[in-house]
Order: structure tokens, then sequence, then C-alpha cells
């Protein structure tokens, strides 16, 4: 090793030595708000002792802002009890925004109180009608919920061609693949489980622990490609995604070669992670291994949970982060610019930091409003009893949240930023909005068999950001897969328009730029779906805009 | 006869014990160099290939499983859907066969390498008929052949990687038993190292110690030897002088008496004024000069004050005639009582101080001297010192006094040191012990 090397890793280091969770406060609180907001929610995984795999997997949450009044609604999916042993009849929820920093439950209302073994759910306007409908990712069969636009939802599951597609689904999301103007489909599943082929796993050898998913078979995502008239075409096969050996728990959108055809990455557990590469002819092809985003760094399929790609270090280039397992290390996957990714997590102050973390949900997204994104990941082991086997490692965990200094180098704040926030928990779904219209991006998390939670965000460094909505027109209305690069000063980066992505949750889909003290976003430029490209100038800082592809810039809203 | 040199035993010795590290050392390195070998050869080889038949053994079970997925039909899709996922494990497959193939151990033979390549290509060729059948829409054609031709290739090829991990295994178990074989040999050899250079060690040093023991023996014989013959030496030369002054006091010293008195009486013969008078008496003045002279040289030679009176008045006298004689001024200090020290001692000690204040004069360059005394009843302590030129930075060989003194000091049973003043200057400082003296003499 030359000593200039060694240096630079000594360097390296000392900051790591340094940070750790002391340091300067990071210009931002997060406040639990639940009770005060009115969420009562606790997931029930139907456990009643059997420990079967499904139980330890959900449930994941949502921003949206179902009836388009401009305030972020809260969904929380839940699962339900499990058949012969039923003690109570639970639904997932839907929480209208009362604009006031409260919520109402209006499942009933809006036709959501359906049973179902619900773990994931994927946001999108397939119908681009201007309401946001639902997609509920179950054990068994999932179901799609359209929005009627009147407040209620109707199941389309049948009628959209859904049905019949059984399995352990998981994470899915909403993207324009074919870029037709209508949101297809993308759904992750789990493993071939059922409740007779259920297998006895132990830590001790008697008493029954929740398997890991070498002792099932895998299963293959599912791609449904809509039509555009309400219904969906299975094309799995077609597009080349099929692998029935995937287990795959996460996916999330990105174009990883900047080619503006959107990619999908899957996060798969115990198995080899799967890129799949947009041909731009309605087929895939799978490239994660020859890319370097299959296997850790030692070339060991780690065990992939959640999932999220974004232009972390403002270069243009996707990095992506994929939680693991305790004891392997979450993968912080940096884009190089011959088109590879390395796992940088260790270098980053991230390997380390989550040694002992089982990470479920996680996000880029930029709580402090400085134009850098941030990085939190939700964590929770799967089994209660998993102390007994091993002292370091417990059922509850507290969360990561990594502020980005810039240079590539992150920093563990969730104990600066608030002792609830901080607390151990069993956590699962987590997503990012700004239910308060104030500018910053507040926080949902879901736990396993436990309670919801949400963080209100309250910034005081003085940093503001300008809020952005994109409406498609040509491309779909939810404007899935736009780019929005944007200038203030020194400052410039990108941001993508996504559905659901990190693990079984989604988040609100505006875009929120940081803009530190800058006053404007200097200059815009959106990269919509359809191959439009337009640009704006002089954005307020503080100011929401919606951007309607063709028709231009209307501040004051979203 | 000369003492034999120990040189010999100990050059003995160093070359045993040099042989026995050499030849151990050259053992050692050649067992590290197949440790070496082994481990670089054999075990990490071994390993890295493992992985990649690992690595094989995995994708060829996941094709298992996809080829059961499409011969149950367990998902709604065309036989021609799983293409892509056989093109990404065929692709894997490849490259880890490269891999391994190049990381092959020594333990494969050609035949096993070749039936791996021969049922691999086998396997491909089959896969490709399944999908031209496949495309051709002879999906129950196809099926039939998955669970018969491709899945017992298959099963194969999955028997094959399984008895390649094996034998791996088992070279590397051998390996490892070899190398714990080595280990133990090294560790042997460590012990007959260990007991050849105790062995040597041991025998050499004992040779040195007797050898050393013998030697010293004879030094100190000699050194007894020669110290006797010093104290009979410096007895004789006591004896000596004693007998001429005695001699010299009593012969010469009655001879000129009697001369004296009998000019004496001739020269009060002669009449007042006469000139013979005045002879007689000159000749009578010199007699008496010369007895004085007679009477001096043997008072110097052996000061009859020391028999008669001892040591304390023996110094005391001999400070003032020395004084005397050399106009020098000696400042005197005793301490303590003095015991009575006859003359075995006193003689020593009164030549020591004779020999000492002689020096002075001779080399210190100073007109004044300190003599100090303690006495007490077990020893008795004497210091003269001068504030003079001081010895020498770099001694020259002792002179004959000193070395008198250093014998004499040494007859006393006692020890004697000459210190250099740190402001310039010379202490004499000599001890010797009062044993029970018997009366005088």
């Amino acid at each position: 090793m030359l000593r200039r090397d060694f240096l630079k890793g000594l360097g390296g280091i000392w900051p790591a030595l340094c940070a750790g969770q002391h340091g300067a406060r990071p210009g931002f609180r997060l406040t639990d708000v639940t009770a005060q907001a009115g969420i009562h929610f606790v997931h029930n995984s139907g456990a009643f002792g059997k420990k079967y795999l499904p139980e330890t997997m959900g449930s994941g949450c949502a921003f949206f802002d179902y009836d388009n009044d401009g305030w972020q609604d809260i969904l929380l999916v839940n699962a339900m009890d499990w058949p012969g042993h039923k003690r109570q009849r639970t639904t997932l929820k839907l929480y209208r925004n009362n604009r006031n920093g409260t919520f109402t439950d209006v499942t009933r209302a809006a036709g959501l109180d359906v049973e179902m073994y619900g773990l994931g759910v994927a946001i999108g306007d397939y119908n681009n009608d201007g309401f946001p409908d639902l997609f509920i990712s179950c054990l068994g069969q999932s179901r799609l919920f359209r929005n009627t636009g009147k407040g209620t939802f109707v199941d389309v599951t049948r009628t959209s061609g859904l049905w019949g597609f059984d399995g352990f689904s998981t994470s899915a999301m909403w993207f324009d693949y074919d870029r037709d103007g209508f949101l297809d489909l993308f759904v992750t599943n789990y493993v071939r489980w059922t409740q007779e082929g259920d297998i006895f796993c132990s830590f001790d050898g008697n008493s029954k622990a929740y398997c890991t998913p070498e002792a099932y078979r895998g299963a293959t995502c599912w791609l449904f490609r809509n039509r555009g008239d309400g219904t969906f075409e299975d094309v799995t096969a077609k597009a080349g995604v099929l692998d029935t050996t995937s287990k795959s728990l996460g996916v999330t959108l990105l174009d990883f070669n900047n080619d503006g055809w959107p990619d999908v990455f899957v996060a798969n557990d115990t198995q080899p992670n799967k890129l799949y590469t947009n041909l731009r002819n309605g087929r895939f092809l799978e490239q994660a291994v020859r890319i370097g985003l299959a296997f850790s760094e030692d070339g060991r399929a780690r065990a992939g949970m959640g999932v999220d790609a974004a232009d972390v270090d403002n270069s243009g280039l996707v990095s992506i982060i994929v939680t693991n397992f305790d004891n392997e290390m979450m993968g912080l996957y940096r884009g190089t610019r011959d088109g590879q990714f390395v796992d940088r997590a260790p270098q980053a102050g991230i390997g380390q930091a989550t040694r002992h973390s089982l990470g479920f949900g996680c996000f880029f997204f930029d709580p402090d409003l400085d134009g850098m994104l941030d990085l939190l990941i939700v964590n929770g082991h799967i089994d209660e009893s998993i102390s007994r086997a091993r002292r370091n490692v417990t059922h509850a965990q507290p969360p990561h949240l990594f502020m980005n200094d810039g240079k590539g180098y992150f920093r563990d704040v969730s104990r600066l930023v608030g002792e609830a926030f901080a607390a151990p928990k069993v956590a699962r779904g987590a997503a990012y909005g700004d239910f308060d219209n104030d500018g910053d991006l507040d926080i949902l998390i879901t736990t396993n068999n436990g309670p919801a939670y949400l963080y209100r965000n309250d910034v005081e460094n003085g940093n503001r950001s300008v809020r952005i909505r994109l409406v498609g027109t040509r491309s779909n209305r939810d404007a899935v897969g736009a780019v929005v690069k944007f200038q203030a000063g020194d400052l410039s980066g990108s941001r993508m328009v996504k559905s659901a992505t990190g693990y079984l949750s989604q988040s609100e889909m505006p875009i929120t730029i940081g803009l530190g003290r800058r006053e404007q976003l200097d200059r815009v430029e959106v990269f919509w779906p359809s191959g439009r490209t337009e640009e704006y100038k002089g954005l307020r800082a503080g100011e929401r805009y919606r951007i309607e592809e063709g028709k231009g810039l209307t501040a004051g809203r979203l | 006869m000369p003492p034999r040199t120990p040189t010999l035993i100990q050059l003995l010795g160093l070359l045993v014990t040099l042989a026995a590290v050499g030849t151990f050392s050259f053992f050692t390195l050649r067992q590290v160099e197949d440790l070496r070998r082994l481990g670089s050869d054999i075990v990490d080889r071994n390993r890295r290939d493992s992985l990649q038949l690992i690595r094989i053994q995995d994708d060829v079970a996941q094709l298992g499983l996809a080829l059961r997925d499409m011969a149950e039909g367990a998902e709604p899709y065309p036989l021609e859907a799983y293409r892509p996922q056989f093109q990404r494990l065929r692709e894997d497959l490849q490259n880890a066969l490269e891999l391994e193939a190049r990381l092959m151990p020594a333990t494969r033979t050609e035949a096993q390498q070749k039936l791996l390549e021969t049922v691999f290509a086998r396997f491909w060729s089959e896969v490709d008929e399944l999908w031209q059948l496949a495309a051709e829409g002879k999906t129950d054609a196809a099926r039939a052949m998955i669970r018969t031709r491709i899945e017992a290739e298959r099963a194969t090829l999955a028997t094959l990687i399984s008895r390649l991990l094996i034998q791996n295994n088992e070279a590397e178990a051998a390996a490892v038993e070899e190398i714990q074989a080595i280990h133990a040999k090294v560790e042997r050899n460590l012990y007959v190292l260990l007991v050849a250079v105790l062995a040597a060690i041991t025998i050499t040093g004992s040779l040195v110690i007797w050898h050393d023991r013998r030697m010293f023996a004879q030094v100190s014989h000699l050194s007894e030897q020669r110290k006797e013959l010093a104290g009979q030496v410096i007895r004789v030369q006591e004896e000596l002088f004693r007998t001429l002054a005695r001699e010299l006091h009593d012969e010469f010293g009655q001879v000129l008496t009697a001369v004296g008195m009998m000019l004496l009486r001739v020269e009060r013969r002669l009449p007042e004024g006469a000139r013979e008078r005045e002879d007689l008496r000159e000749v009578r003045e010199i007699a008496n000069q010369t007895l004085d002279r007679v009477r001096s040289m043997s008072q110097m030679l052996h000061p009859p004050v020391l028999d008669d009176y001892g040591l304390e008045r023996s110094i005391e006298w001999y400070i003032g005639q020395y004084e005397k004689q050399t106009g020098m001024k000696v400042h005197y200090e005793k301490t303590g009582v003095a015991p009575w020290i006859g003359d075995a001692v006193a003689i020593h000690m009164y030549r020591i101080l004779q020999e000492s204040l002689n020096n002075v004069v001779r080399h210190a360059g100073v007109k004044e001297a300190w003599v100090r005394v303690r006495y007490s009843p077990e020893k008795i302590e004497m210091e003269v010192e001068d504030h003079g030129v001081g010895l020498p930075e770099k001694p020259q060989e002792s002179g004959l006094g000193m070395i008198g003194m250093r014998e004499r000091a040494e007859l006393l049973g006692g020890r004697i040191e000459f210190r250099r003043r740190p402001g310039g200057g010379t202490v004499v400082f000599v001890q010797a012990p009062l044993r029970a003296q018997g009366g005088k003499g």
C-alpha cells in the first residue's frame, strides 16, 4: 500500500471515529405525533405461535393524496388472522389529512375495509384520471383498488386482469416501462410458501423460529403491462423478467444508464439481486452480476430487503441502497462512470454502523433541506427470540438516519433528532411525505405486529425547499420516471419521480428539493417519460409548484 | 606445568551449538517450504476451487428447480419464458467453469475434467434441443424430455460436481494431515535442538567453570607465595636495619665515645694555648660529629623509640625529626586512644608514614603536610595528605616505594589507597586491623 493511500485511509477513519452519534445537531427535530394526529393503528400479523414465515414480513405504508386536496394522506397496510385462528377483524387503514395536523380514519367510507393478508402498497394513477389508485400486495391474491375520485375506492382486481395471480407478493411499484403513457405494474414475490407446506425451523432445535428463505423455493416477479383500457396483461415471460429462483422483497425504479428508459432493481433475499435493464423494446436484460449489483463485495448473495436508488452525490450517477440481514452490513452501491457499481458502504460510514442491524425500509430523502440526499434505514429482527441465540442482536432495533456530508461520508444522527424516533422498534415499512405542508419531509414508520409511528419534522436551521409536483399529459399522469435536474447557485443535482420504493411502502410523489439558505432554484429541467424536455427558471424557496407537461408552471399549489 | 587454555573447549562448544542450530535451521526451512507448498498449492487452491464448484453446484441446483417448474407447469408461462433465466445461469456457469478450470487442483485427472466438459456440453445441447421443441410448440415432448434426458444429464452433472467437491475435501484433508505431520516433525526437531544446545552449553560451561576454578586456585596459591616472600624480604630488611642500627649505635658509638674521651684526656694534659691542644680539640670535635651522625643514621634505620615506646610516640618523634630535617610543616592530628601497638604492626605503619612523607617532600612541591591517625580497639587508620601536584592523571608504573607500602599493608592484613584530592594533592590512606598484641614486640 502506498503511504498516500494509507494516509487517505486514516483520513477516512478519523471522521468516522469523531462523528459517531456525536457532533453538531443536524438542524431538524423529529417529534412523535402519532397519537395527537389521531393515528391509532396496530399491525396484526396473525401470529398465533406457529411462526408462519409471512407473519414477520409486514407491513408497508404510504403517503399519498387520495382526494387531491394538496394534503398528504396516510395508508397503513395490514394483515389478518389466519384461517381457523380468528380473533379479530383487521384491515388496512386510510387516514384522511384534516389539514390541521390531525387525521381521520376514512377506511370504511372509502370502501377499503377489506380483509386481506396485506403486505405492501404501491400507488399510481393507472387510468390517468387524476386520482391515485391503490395496489395492495398480499399473501395470496393481491388487490387493485381504483380511486373513484369521490373519496372511495373500488376493487377492480378481477376486471383489471390481475385476478388469479396468487403469490407471496411483497413490494410492488408502478412505472411506465414501455413509455406508452400508462403506468405498468411490477410486483415482487418472495418464496413459494403455503400454510400446509410450512417448514419447521429452529435456533435451538426445540422451539420453532421464523425460517430464513433458504427453506423455500423462489418465486418469479411479475410484470403487468397496462393496456390503457383499465386492464393489464401479464408480460412477465414476454419481457424476460421470469426468474423462478428469485426471492424478492424490494424493488425500485432507476435509470442507471441514463438512457431515458426505466430500469428495475430487485433486492433478493439470499439470492443474487437483479437489475433488469430496459432494452427499449418491451424486454429487459438481467445484468446485476455483470455490473456489480448482484452480490456483496466478497461475492456473497446477501439478504436483500428494502432498496432505493437516487442521485445521492448530485453527480448525475445513481447510487443504490440495499438493506440486508444483521452481520451483513447494508449495501451502498455507487455508480461509476464506466457503468459499473461498487459497494462503498464501509467507506461511507454505513457499513460498520449497520453491522448489527437487520434493515427493512429505506429511502433517500432530504430531511434537513440542505440539497444533499440523506438516508433513512429502519430496522427490526424477524424473530423475537433472537437475543437468546445471539446476544448482540435484539428483536427491536433503533433506526439509522444517515446525514450525507456531500463528500461521500454519512453520519448517523438518529439519536440526535428525537428520543422517540431513536427508540428501538421492530420496524418494517417506511415512507416520507410533507403531511403538514411546511416544506419539510415527515416520516411514517410501520412495525411488525405493532403500532405505526408518525414523526413530524421541524427544520430548525432556517433551510427551505421548493416542492414540485409533476403532472403528465402525454406521459403517465403521475409522471413516474420523470427526472428533474436542478441548479441553485453552486448546488445542482437530479431527482426522479417514483411510485413505491424502499420496502413495501410508498413515499409521496411530489419532489422536494432542499435549497439550504438559497433564495431560489435558478433552473429546473424536466425530462418527461414521453421524451419531452422542459425548462423553468427562478422557482422561489419555500414555494410549491405544479408543473403540467406541456402546459407550464403553476405556483402556490401541488 | 602452565595451565591449559579453555579456548579450545569453548570453541568446540560453540561449534557443536552452531552445528545443531545450522542442522535444525536447514531441516526446518525445508519443512516450512513443504508447508508453504501444501498451503498455497493444495489447501488454498482447493478451497478456491471448491468455492467455484459450490457456485457451479448452486447454479446446477437452480437449473434443477427451474426444470422442475417447467416439467410441472408450475407457472402459467410457456416454456420459452424460462430462456432468460437459463441464459443467465448459463453465463454464470460458463464464468464459474472457466475460473474453476484455472484453479483445478492437481488431484483432478484429465479424464475427470474431460468428463465434466462433455457432460456440460451434452446438457446444454439437450437444453438447446428443448428450446427448439418449445419454439415448435411441442410442449409435451419438451416436458417429457426434461423429465427424462435433461434431468438425467443435470443429475449426472450434480453428482459429478459433488464428487469433485468430495475429492477436493479429501485432498484437503490429506494435505492437512501432511501439514500436521510436518508440524510434529518441526516440533520434534525443536526438542532435539533444545537438547543438543542445552548439552553443548552444559558441557562447555562445566569445563570452563572447572578450568576457572583451577586457575583461581593456582593464582591464589601464587599470590600467597608472593605475599610470604614479600613478607620475608621485608622482615629480613627490617632485621638488617635493626642490626645495623644496633651495631652502629653500640659498636661505632662506643668506639667513638671512647675516642672522644681519650682525646679529651690527652688534650687536658697539654698546656693551655698549645698548638697540639687546639689540634686535638678539632679531632675530638670531628669524632663527636661522627658519633652524632652514626647515632642519627642508627635512629633512621630503626628508631629505638619504636621498640621502647611503641608506634604513637614513634610517629610524634618522626614528625619532629622530619620537620627539623626538611623544614616542612606537618599538621598532626590524632583521634582515639592508642593501644599498645607492638613492633609487628608498628614498624610497617611507621615505614608507610616515612615513605609517604618522603614522597611529599620529594614530589609534592609544597611545604605543608597533614597526618591524621585514628585509633580504635579494632583498627588503626592513618592518612597522609598534601595539597601538592598530586598523582599523575595516567598512573605510571608504581614506584618501588608505593609497591613497598602495598606489601606492608597486605602484610598487616589491611588495605591502602592512594587517592587524588579534588582540589589537588594526594591522600595516602591506610587501614590495618589491630589483633590482640601481647606486650612489646
